[in-house]
């Protein structure tokens, strides 16, 4: 290995591409392309926001605005989130289109998140969308096998191939400095193009970029600039191991439409297919069979609730509910909901395990397929991914347990037993209730529950060196 | 030498190549995992309503024997009125949207602006990965297969010289590009017809005038690229050159343009309606609680005048008033619900005119238009269950004006949701058309081209 050869040979690569017109023509269409998409990652994110800001306070401006009410029908009244979305969702919007944005919240239920953007979209949706992050996993992978695909074959078919090994040069020390060359091409060309997107979109953000939005960034910049040596490997590698120029393309095309279109789809529906997610209707009729097994608060000798009566009687040394020191009603309403919300939690937890475990099947396949390492890290450092959105549903949840126990806990001490049904109280007191707000997670969060597709990706690049090694010993002239 | 011979010989050619063996059986292979896949979605689906009759039969019987003697609103707010949207044996060939979408709903009589949009569970990764269903290998692989099989007709030939003794032959060089062509064509749609006809036998597909819809839809599009390829490989350029153009055509027909026009279209038609319906719904009824008893129950009579003589008591609880209050929930979300139902509308429109430029958009709506898996069909089953949520107030309405108890309503005959009966199937003249038109445009361009392309040779 001569490090100088490797230098020398990268460099001819890279003076190779710079004057191919065809290459450059491709690159500013790539070009234009990923500015379209940052103004429409800008644009999306801005509408979406301001119309989530605009209902959010509107929800929690009547919310304070309530007049004196029994606080079980402030219970039922609830509270409406709208989930925000990630500030890196204008670079990979990830589930942003097919995840739910606005939820419910109420006494007694958990409701589902519903208005998607793909629940009002038609077909077109589906064809992907535009964004940064397609642009760069599918595109920039592309312009990269056009631009490579004849770097060793069509050396071998000229017979320059044969003089350049007869003249001392390794095949290691060749496909490394060609490697090098196309890599250090497509960073030259797209790094700059995706730190000005960045950097504008630093220049518009309405707010204060947090230190670990920077360090997402970091980490985002250096799983492309990965992704990009590891597709640059593959064309190099493609292409020495092919008779013609010609057959390289014909290979690679064939890999990319394989792996980068195929292969995502087919593991996610093989996923769902392994692993059966109960549908609603199962769900609800697990949750009613599982409450019914624990106690009907509404019936007044179902023994679970009996019991819990009499142990509180117990207690406070009374002989009935009457003579409690607070109102029954509004402590039997917590404990009905205690269970039903750990009825659910549980429940809920097992579904999305069933998820995880579908969606993991496309994480091991990232061992086989770079597009599909590098689109879940993205994802998932973009704060957009599933690991995220259920996060957000279990905060949700936990805002939505304490509002009602909160008012629970307000009808059994502040409602008057003889008056259960009429009397209301002070609007102060849900008024002291903090808005919902969603605190994002740290990058670190996201790495320990996605770690899988980014060794994944640290595997590629080492995978990269050890196959150029064992190509080299087997490639002919 | 006449031309049968020649054609016969061509195909010959062509299909003793490896490759071309190798990528007809990997795409029936694909396909036949897209009949799979769809069959098992749409089975499931079939599943699921199956056996709701049963669910709902039970939660009735002990609903009502749970509330016997109580005011007959009691057990009306909890009972649930089930409505399905089943597939058509078609959604398995094309899913469409209807994994996005849910194809069945529960619906209580309360204000139903705050039921109507809730989903079902669903894996959201899943839903981005999208269904590899037969229309994605029709709509996105064919076209992709006929490329590999295409691109070097004619620089592969040029390359080889080939071309050269072609010239000092007896036969004009453009109707042999022509039958070279062909083979190539007619060996596709023999696996595309032969995949028609396997999605027909494993799906249990009636054959009938969805078939020929489709199967025309189908035909047409894959003539549209043909015509397209043609026209490309008369530019004369190099195999490698005309593979990264036509590869570069397919990802803007199949990935940058449909992403392009859909976000210019959401951005156009944007729908703050839906949060909009969801906050006028829940403050339209709550705030209810708060305004005297007579002016909500005015507003009811409004809507129902037949009602306004029968006396409930005004200061206290009454389930008259709790419904008309559930019931003014949806008059405020009645502009918004609608606005929002329109928009939805324009956008199915929209999409199907930018489906005249562009092919992919528009066999993929049609093939989704014809399976009744598009949104247009969503929207017609949520319509359908508003007007089945009025019929259920309304028959229950006169029980709880009277103050009847439970057993006095006549749960056996209240309404049932019966899934919409389909018109018949029509066909999409118009975008048969801007196939066909296409089609014209593209292959005229390469006609011209090619003529030109031998007349300057010789």
């Amino acid at each position: 290995m001569h490090f100088s050869t490797i230098r020398i040979i990268a460099v001819q690569e890279w003076q190779l591409i710079f004057r191919n017109r065809t290459a450059l023509i491709l690159f500013g269409v790539l070009a234009a392309i990923l500015l379209t998409a940052t103004g429409i990652g800008w644009q999306q994110q801005r509408q979406y926001q301001q119309q989530r800001k605009q209902y959010q306070a509107e929800v929690q401006h009547q919310w304070m605005n309530q007049p004196d009410r029994h606080p079980h029908r402030v219970a039922h009244y609830g509270y409406l989130v709208f989930r925000d979305r990630s500030p890196l969702s204008f670079f990979d919007p990830g589930l942003s289109s097919f995840a739910g944005n606005a939820l419910f919240l109420e006494a007694h239920r958990q409701n589902t998140v519903n208005m998607s953007e793909a629940g009002f979209s038609n077909g077109m949706l589906r064809f992907g969308e535009l964004n940064i992050a397609m642009v760069l996993q599918l595109l920039v992978p592309l312009f990269i096998f056009f631009i490579g695909f004849g770097t060793v074959a069509a050396l071998r078919e000229s017979q320059v191939l044969k003089l350049l090994i007869s003249q001392g040069v390794s095949f290691t020390e060749l496909l490394t400095g060609k490697t090098l060359g196309i890599a250090a091409v497509t960073l030259a060309l797209f790094g700059p193009v995706v730190i000005v997107t960045m950097g504008g979109w630093l220049l518009l953000y309405q707010g204060t970029v947090s230190a670990d939005t920077w360090l997402r960034m970091l980490l985002l910049l250096l799983v492309y600039a990965a992704y990009f040596v590891i597709c640059a490997w593959i064309t190099v590698l493609l292409s020495a191991i092919s008779r013609s120029a010609r057959g390289a393309l014909l290979t690679l095309l064939v890999c990319w439409i394989t792996f980068f279109i195929i292969v995502p789809k087919a593991a996610q529906t093989a996923g769902s297919n392994l692993y059966q997610a109960p549908d609603k209707i199962a769900f609800e009729h697990m949750l009613e069979a599982a409450l019914e097994k624990e106690g009907d608060s509404h019936n007044p000798d179902d023994p679970h609730f009996k019991a819990f009566r009499d142990a509180v009687l117990r207690q406070y040394h009374v002989k009935d509910v009457k003579e409690l020191p607070f109102n029954y009603s509004g402590y039997l309403m917590a404990e009905g909901e205690r269970i039903t919300a750990r009825i659910f939690n549980i429940a809920y937890t097992d579904l999305i395990d069933t998820y995880q475990r579908q969606n993991d099947v496309a994480g091991i396949l990232s061992f086989f397929d770079p597009y599909l390492a590098v689109r879940i890290s993205s994802m998932s450092l973009s704060a957009a991914d599933m690991h995220h959105y259920v996060d957000f549903q279990r905060e949700a949840e936990r805002y939505r347990f304490n509002m009602v126990q909160g008012l629970n806990d307000i009808h059994a001490h502040q409602i008057d037993a003889r008056q259960n049904s009429t009397q209301r109280v002070s609007n102060k007191n849900w008024q002291r209730q903090a808005a919902f707000f969603y605190q994002p997670k740290t990058t670190g969060w996201s790495v320990r529950h996605q770690w899988v597709p980014l060794v994944a990706c640290a595997w590629w690049v080492l995978a990269g060196i050890l196959l150029i090694n064992i190509v080299s010993k087997r490639i002919h002239v | 030498m006449d031309y049968r011979s020649i054609i016969l010989l061509e195909a010959r050619q062509f299909l003793r190549g490896r490759t071309i063996l190798v990528v007809l059986v990997s795409v029936f292979i694909l396909g036949c995992y897209g009949l799979y896949h769809g069959r098992q979605v749409r089975d499931h689906q079939e599943t699921v309503i199956s056996a709701i009759p049963t669910i709902e039969q039970e939660h009735t019987a002990k609903n009502i024997s749970y509330n016997a003697g109580k005011p007959v609103g009691g057990p009306l707010y909890y009972q649930y009125f089930y409505t399905t949207n089943p597939p058509t044996p078609w959604a398995a060939f094309a899913i469409g949207q209807r994994d996005v979408n849910p194809y069945h709903l529960k619906v209580k009589m309360l204000a139903i602006e705050g039921q109507l949009y809730d989903t079902d569970l669903s894996n959201p990764v899943t839903l981005l990965a999208g269904n590899l269903d037969v229309a994605f290998v029709f709509v996105f692989l064919l076209p992709l297969v006929m490329i590999v099989f295409c691109y070097n007709t004619l620089s592969g030939e040029e390359e080889s010289g080939v071309w050269k003794i072609v010239r000092s032959m007896p036969i004009s060089p453009v109707r042999l590009l022509a039958m070279k062509l062909a083979v190539r064509f007619l060996t596709l749609l023999v696996l595309a017809v032969f995949l028609f006809f396997t999605a027909h036998v494993w799906l249990g597909l009636p054959v009938g005038l969805t078939s020929l819809y489709m199967g025309l839809v189908l035909f047409l599009y894959l003539l549209c690229w043909f015509s397209i390829i043609a026209w490309v490989i008369t530019w004369q350029r190099s195999s490698g050159m005309n593979a990264v153009i036509l590869v570069s055509i397919w990802i803007g027909l199949t990935i940058l343009l449909p992403g392009l026009a859909n976000t210019l279209l959401n951005s156009a038609i944007p729908v703050p309606e839906s949060f909009e319906t969801t906050v006028a719904q829940r403050q339209g009824y709550h705030e209810k609680w708060d305004r005297p008893v007579m002016e909500t129950m005015e507003r009811f009579y409004q809507v129902y005048p037949q009602y306004r003589n029968y006396p409930f008591s005004k200061d206290t609880f009454s389930y008259a008033w709790y419904y008309a209050m559930q019931l003014q929930g949806d008059e405020a979300a009645v502009h918004s619900s609608k606005t929002l139902f329109d928009k939805l509308g324009q956008r199915q429109l929209w999409a199907n005119r930018v489906g005249y430029l562009l092919p992919t958009i528009n066999a993929q709506q049609q093939l989704n238009h014809l399976a009744r898996t598009d949104l247009a069909d969503h929207i017609s089953y949520l319509t359908a269950v508003k007007d089945y949520h009025r019929e259920v107030r309304e028959y229950f309405y006169p029980y709880i004006f009277r103050h009847q108890v439970t057993e006095q309503a006549d749960w056996l005959h209240m309404p049932v949701f019966r899934p919409k009966v389909f018109a018949a199937v029509t066909l999409p003249y118009s975008s048969l058309l801007s196939l066909f038109v296409f089609t014209i445009v593209c292959g005229g361009l390469g006609w011209r081209r090619s003529r030109r392309l031998f007349v300057q040779g010789s």
